[in-house]
């Protein structure tokens, strides 16, 4: 179905230089504090799309995705707080939590399951895929291009790891099982993994949407 | 029991959700009673928090949009029905202790009437709210029978709902009635049918139609009683287009 056209802006967005400034951060975050709805249609305009990648490719199930995409939105719309006051910035939030309820959700698959596949993740090329130049005005794809980066940056096997913790959200005996390691050696992977990305991804504290 | 250092040393598994779930017990609880893991395990958390925008963005598919914005503004309707229902509840036990003093008969009549007015106010309120978030107001005058009178869409842009006022037109002719259609890319497509109380506006909320294609705009008809479905055959009183 066709709806009536909704104007669709993102005024304050700094194309090519990543999502937006402080300034008005801070004057979205207020907008959604004072239930004002159009900054709510402003920051689904500007997080969908990375909300609904990570999303996707934690649960491989687009319209499981879309679903943890919502709860996201209607959970930050519920709890927005003034800045400092417990998050240091709307986009972080946003994908910590799209993040947690994904994770709950795969875990609530394998509780029914109650076994694991053996196989192993199937992580779409594309997923992981720099941006192609032509979306490289997207709102954000700087602070991807850095993070893409630094992934990319480490040694594959412990990739392999941060891919199977951080995005399908397994546990350390998890993941043991499924590369058929030993436990110590996730650990080890892990641990070092993400060190290396505490201090890639440290420079990214100035975005603070 | 575990040592200090190995909350320390785990840190970043307790802040990824990495770790298994008898050691995520555990690190809870040492979180619940030490501020310097705390604060270890959030500055992890922020400085990890940018991880999942290493995978390229999604497309999000057609329509999507919109249903984010209803499934957030539904969460808050239902807040306020959750808090109408307990109030609504509490007014009547009032309402039933006043009975037990002064009368049954009376007590049920007031809820009632308690009630209506709830009701009435909650569709007041829902009215309100498309007409003060309208992004869009159009309107017509409409003749009919030599008396002017007007039709009235506020289009909120957010929910996609209309608000449809028509105003001083007579009462429908005997085997005739007022008809709104939506006017579609591919087809007109019947909306509500229109009872008009002389005196009083008609207003109505609509939703936007599942069939036809995008909608361009509305027209209001004058239809045989005996139409009640198909293409319109009446005569057309007034159209806007968006």
């Amino acid at each position: 179905m066709k709806k009536p056209r909704l104007e669709s802006s993102t005024p304050g967005a700094e194309p090519g230089t990543g999502l937006v400034g402080l300034t008005r951060e801070a004057s979205l975050r207020q907008r959604l504090i004072a239930r004002d709805e159009q900054a709510l249609v402003e920051l689904v305009d500007l997080a969908t799309p990375w909300l609904l990648s990570v999303a996707q490719a934690m649960l491989q199930d687009r319209d499981e995705a879309e679903e943890v995409v919502m709860e996201t939105f209607r959970t930050v719309w519920q709890n927005v707080t003034p800045a400092g006051e417990g998050h240091s910035g709307l986009m972080p939030y946003l994908l910590r939590v799209a993040r947690h309820r994904a994770i709950d959700r795969l875990r609530g698959r394998r509780r029914q399951d109650r076994k694991l596949t053996a196989a192993a993740f199937e992580w779409s090329q594309d997923s992981f895929a720099a941006v192609e130049p032509d979306e490289a005005g997207h709102p954000g794809w700087q602070v991807h291009a850095q993070v893409h980066a630094a992934l990319e940056a480490l040694p594959s096997e412990q990739h392999a790891a941060v891919r199977l913790a951080y995005f399908e959200g397994l546990t350390h005996s998890e993941i043991a099982a499924q590369l058929g390691i030993p436990l110590g050696t996730v650990k080890t992977r892990l641990r070092l993994a993400f060190t290396r990305l505490r201090t890639a991804l440290a420079g990214l504290k100035e975005w603070v949407l | 029991m575990k040592s200090h250092e190995w909350f320390v040393e785990h840190g970043v598994d307790y802040a990824t959700g990495t770790l298994d779930a008898d050691d995520m017990a555990t690190f809870e609880a040492h979180l619940a009673q030490c501020d310097e893991c705390r604060r270890q395990t959030s500055r992890i958390e922020a400085e990890l928090a940018w991880l999942p925008m290493g995978l390229a963005p999604a497309t999000p598919r057609p329509g999507l949009r919109r249903r984010i914005i209803q499934h957030v503004l539904e969460g808050k309707s239902r807040r306020l029905q959750r808090w109408i229902a307990p109030a609504a509840l509490a007014a009547s036990l009032l309402l039933a202790v006043g009975a037990w003093y002064a009368g049954n008969a009376r007590a049920r009549g007031l809820e009632d009437q308690l009630a209506g007015q709830q009701a009435r106010m909650a569709a007041l309120q829902d009215t309100l709210s498309i007409m003060r978030q309208a992004g869009r107001v159009l309107q017509t005058s409409v003749e009919v029978g030599g008396q002017r009178g007007g039709l009235v869409i506020f289009a909120d842009e957010v929910t996609h709902r209309w608000n449809v006022v028509i105003h001083g037109l007579p009462p429908a002719p005997p085997g005739a009635r007022y008809q709104f259609w939506f006017i579609c890319a591919d087809s007109m497509v019947r909306g509500a049918e229109v009872e008009v109380d002389p005196g009083r506006p008609m207003m109505f909320t609509t939703e936007m139609p599942e069939t036809g294609g995008e909608v361009m705009g509305a027209a209001l008809t004058m239809e045989p009683v005996v139409d009640t479905a198909g293409p319109p055959r009446g005569k057309k009183l007034a159209h806007l287009m968006l």
